[in-house]
């Protein structure tokens, strides 16, 4: 019986051409995983970038803000939160109709969590236009830029994975089964957004 | 136990679970602020 397997393994690696298989150790998909270990690599690079901020904010001793005589637009960044939590709420709506084989709402989902992301990076762009200080200004100005714009780039990250995942919608690749290129760009979104609700909450409000 | 790594699912409810933390911390910051 022994020997009849093994007779069984040697003729299946004589049909086998190529490289040989990767060996799977982990019960998480190889996609999940790698997502999963880039999150955590990506808490870590904001946690450097929120050590310096909890630092410059004890030992600033004119406070936080207004620095230069000029505050944080609380409310404008308000609304732009207000922006990035709801397209959360059309990404997962997109998700919902992957798995349920709602094309449209897949397709009106994805597109819609871009366009929200799309707005709230230009409304960054023009906060930064008008704030009334620079990075190189006062050690606050260093620390908000470095934080906002560390974050504002993550949002760019998620708009490129969109992207190509409105585009596949579009072109009809994906299924109720296998939407898998749609969920690992949901996750990091979702964890785009995490972040900036700890950024605006930190930075902004407290 | 939530894991918000493992899906789509479980990564909006975290979402959820962080904006309502947010929302009462920053309101519990604000009553302190406004009673001292």
């Amino acid at each position: 019986m022994e020997s009849a397997s093994i007779a069984a393994d040697v003729g299946h690696d004589d049909h086998h051409h190529g490289p040989p298989m990767p060996n799977v150790s982990s019960r998480v998909e190889a996609q999940f995983l790698g997502m999963l270990l880039f999150i955590i690599s990506e808490v870590m690079l904001f946690g450097a970038f929120f050590t310096a901020y909890f630092f410059i904010r004890v030992v600033a001793d004119s406070g936080w803000f207004p620095v230069n005589d000029v505050d944080l637009p609380k409310a404008i960044a308000g609304v732009n939160t207000a922006i990035l939590i709801s397209s959360s709420f059309t990404m997962h709506w997109a998700l919902e109709g992957a798995r349920n084989e709602n094309r449209n709402a897949l397709r009106v989902g994805l597109l819609t969590t871009a366009l929200l992301g799309l707005t709230f990076l230009t409304m960054k762009g023009n906060e930064y236009a008008r704030i009334g200080f620079a990075p190189h200004d006062p050690t606050q100005g260093t620390i908000f830029y470095g934080l906002t714009g560390l974050h504002g780039a993550h949002v760019f990250v998620g708009l490129t994975l969109l992207t190509f995942a409105t585009v596949r919608a579009f072109r009809g690749h994906f299924t109720a089964k296998e939407h898998r290129g749609v969920e690992v760009p949901g996750i990091y979104w979702h964890f785009v957004d995490i972040m900036w609700i700890v950024v605006y909450t930190t930075v902004y409000l407290i | 136990m939530l894991n918000p790594l493992r899906s789509e699912q479980e990564a909006f409810r975290f979402l959820l679970y962080v904006v309502v933390v947010a929302a009462v911390l920053v309101g519990i910051v604000f009553a302190v602020r406004a009673l001292t």
